[in-house]
């Protein structure tokens, strides 16, 4: 399973100190049930290939997109650093300081949203889902699976529709330095479209995982 | 079906959906949307990005990621093995010494920190393996980690806290005052604990042997009271450049990330790698929280919609002719009950809209409420089956703790737990004392 070995980080960010999820064995995609002398010589049945290549595309842009949420982590700190030296020093407060700081939390937990996925740290209730071998707990997710895809989709369209309103009309934020609205309700959107093909692209993980064969 | 029958069915739904397991934003977000496109038509599918505005708008939010960051970067660091040290040195002596020790590690960690995440991975880690090998009661040592570290979200700074204001309408200021005694209150409590039941069983946590002691001499105990001035440093430029009110708490936030990444360097412990693993885990805890945050914002907006409110008013009060203090220990039970199975930020987001205006209209002090709030929140964190505590110490812990270990040792601190809140309901003045001293009402 490739999913880690994708990361320019080298290593998975829970294994190390255990801090985190844990992260369930993805590696066990291969199941009982394929079938050994199939003549592709593969030895597993595979789901078609632009699915694969769908999933393999997503799980790269969803790791670059994260990787950029988590450089927005610092940018975020310089916003508050210079907000705080103003204060401090100059004696002065910007505007323009604290609003770009909101902006970038928004950018970074609506672009982070697919990596956290990746990474596993979406809490659920447990109660009896903890309780479920790795293949139960694939086929529970994809049962449940047009739950959030439902909730996902709705906010996407949600969002186009605003975005699409506050280009049309040049919709400025309701605040004295008043910034337009649609550069960061476009970045916005784009996460929130990230997470929709993030979980489609688990949902194809978890299909795979249902039915024994693999994604790679 | 009338409003008051939708908003049960709403509830109703929502938890049977959970208990499939699948992901809790997504069920939240879901039954937010699904309910308001059934109910108004398709004009409301402008509501779930309404609420990822309103995240945009609440400035304190921006807290969340600091205080993550700093918790998961002193415990990455091993910047806390230093702070461990200076305890295990100097409570070690004492009968349960080690446990007591851990204890005031805990609080220490507690003030600069705002989750319990960062405290339980370097009890789990650190002072688990070395009690156990101290001979002390693993089933005592498992509730010392797990309780210390709920401690977290009560002594200041805390994200609860933080989150709790922003749905009361709250100053964040007087709340973190606010919690500062009643987290000392109950890290005494469990250190009078701990005493006393060492006292009576000895067995369980048996003093330092004598030779380890002498090995180090009374030089190294004090030079090692210095690991204590970095948690000490960074708690000063953090609170206290806030509650002098030079910087908002925000920006304070900011300060505290700083200062750590600063004491990280000055230690020579910050590697690229530990950076990028700490901020990977911080993204990933972080959206945890807001994602959450955004449905059940959603929710709440359709419940609101709903006059669920006034329907629950006019239930207590004019209905069931219920007292205020009644009605209080009976919000306080079914927060107890639904923070078994429910993460506390969502509890948070769809329940305190419906309870806050009534604590308040009931005639008390929202601070106070805060604080009872948080206990619960402390109380949920520990409580099979939804526990976070309980999840990560399964993950973390050395392997001879079992799960059975980890839900027995609970028991004595819940109970603490329990009297805690118990004085604060007895005694407001626990709560509201710091708030209103320095605040001056």
């Amino acid at each position: 399973m490739t999913r880690e070995s994708d990361s320019p980080l080298g290593q998975p960010a829970e294994s190390a100190a255990g801090i985190g999820p844990a992260m369930t064995a993805k590696s066990e995609l291969v199941g009982r049930d394929s079938s050994p002398g199939s003549e592709a010589g593969a030895g597993v049945k595979k789901l078609p290939g632009f699915i694969r290549a769908y999933v393999r595309f997503t799980d790269k842009l969803g790791l670059r997109v994260g990787l950029v949420a988590m450089a927005l982590t610092f940018v975020l700190l310089g916003f508050l650093i210079e907000a705080s030296v103003a204060r401090l020093v100059f004696g002065v407060s910007h505007m323009w300081s604290t609003e770009m700081a909101m902006f970038t939390m928004s950018a970074y937990y609506l672009l982070g949203g697919a990596l956290s996925e990746q990474d596993d740290y979406q809490v659920r209730m447990d109660l009896v889902y903890s309780r479920f071998s790795p293949r139960n707990k694939a086929i529970a997710d994809v049962i449940t699976a047009p739950i959030l895809i439902f909730y996902l989709g709705s906010f996407f369209i949600s969002a186009v529709g605003s975005t699409l309103w506050a280009l049309e009309y040049g919709q400025v934020n309701y605040s004295p330095w008043a910034p337009p609205m649609a550069p960061i309700k476009i970045i916005m959107t784009f996460g929130i479209g990230l997470m929709l093909m993030q979980i489609m692209a688990i949902f194809f993980r978890d299909i795979a995982k249902a039915l024994g064969r693999s994604i790679e | 079906m009338n409003y008051t029958g939708i908003a049960l069915w709403m509830f109703l739904s929502m938890l049977a959906l959970l208990i499939t397991g699948q992901r809790m934003y997504g069920i939240i977000g879901f039954v937010g949307i699904a309910t308001a496109l059934a109910l108004w038509g398709p004009e409301t599918i402008s509501m779930p990005f309404d609420a990822a505005i309103q995240t945009l708008n609440w400035y304190p939010l921006l807290t969340v990621p600091m205080f993550v960051f700093m918790g998961y970067m002193f415990s990455e660091t091993g910047i806390a093995d230093d702070l461990y040290r200076l305890f295990h040195v100097w409570a070690g002596p004492l009968p349960g010494g080690l446990a007591v020790g851990t204890m005031a590690m805990m609080i220490v960690i507690a003030a600069i920190n705002g989750l319990s995440v960062a405290g339980l991975a370097v009890g789990a880690t650190i002072a688990l393996p070395q009690m156990l090998r101290h001979r002390y009661d693993k089933i005592m040592v498992t509730g010392v980690v797990q309780a210390g570290s709920t401690l977290g979200i009560m002594i200041p700074p805390s994200v609860v806290l933080v989150l709790y204001g922003m749905i009361a309408r709250v100053p964040v200021g007087q709340l973190w005052f606010a919690g500062f005694l009643p987290g000392l209150m109950m890290g005494g409590l469990f250190i009078l604990y701990i005493v006393v039941r060492c006292a009576i069983s000895p067995h369980m946590g048996p003093p330092l042997p004598k030779e380890e002691r002498d090995q180090i001499t009374w030089g190294e105990r004090f030079r090692m009271l210095r690991a204590g001035t970095i948690p000490m440093v960074i708690f000063l430029s953090m609170t206290g450049l806030f509650l002098a009110g030079i910087t908002s708490l925000v920006e304070s936030a900011g300060i505290g990330m700083l200062a750590t990444i600063l004491a990280a360097l000055a230690r020579r412990k910050l590697t690229w790698k530990t950076l990028v693993r700490t901020t990977r885990m911080t993204l990933g805890v972080s959206c945890v929280f807001m994602w959450i945050i955004q449905a059940a914002l959603l929710y709440s907006a359709v419940f609101d919609g709903l006059g669920a409110v006034n329907a629950l008013e006019t239930l207590f009060l004019g209905q069931w002719h219920l007292s205020p203090l009644a009605i209080l220990l009976l919000m306080q039970a079914s927060f107890l009950v639904m923070g078994t199975f429910l993460d506390d930020t969502a509890m948070l987001v769809i329940v305190a809209p419906l309870y806050v205006p009534l604590v308040i209209q009931l005639g008390f002090n929202p601070v106070w409420y805060g604080i009872l709030y948080t206990i619960t929140c402390q109380i949920a964190y520990m409580t099979p089956p939804f526990g976070y505590n309980l999840f990560l110490m399964r993950a973390m812990a050395p392997p001879e703790i079992t799960l059975a270990d980890i839900y027995r040792s609970i028991v004595p601190f819940l109970l603490i737990m329990l009297v805690a809140m118990a004085i604060v309901i007895a005694f407001p003045a626990i709560a509201t004392w710091l708030p209103d001293l320095y605040f001056g009402r």
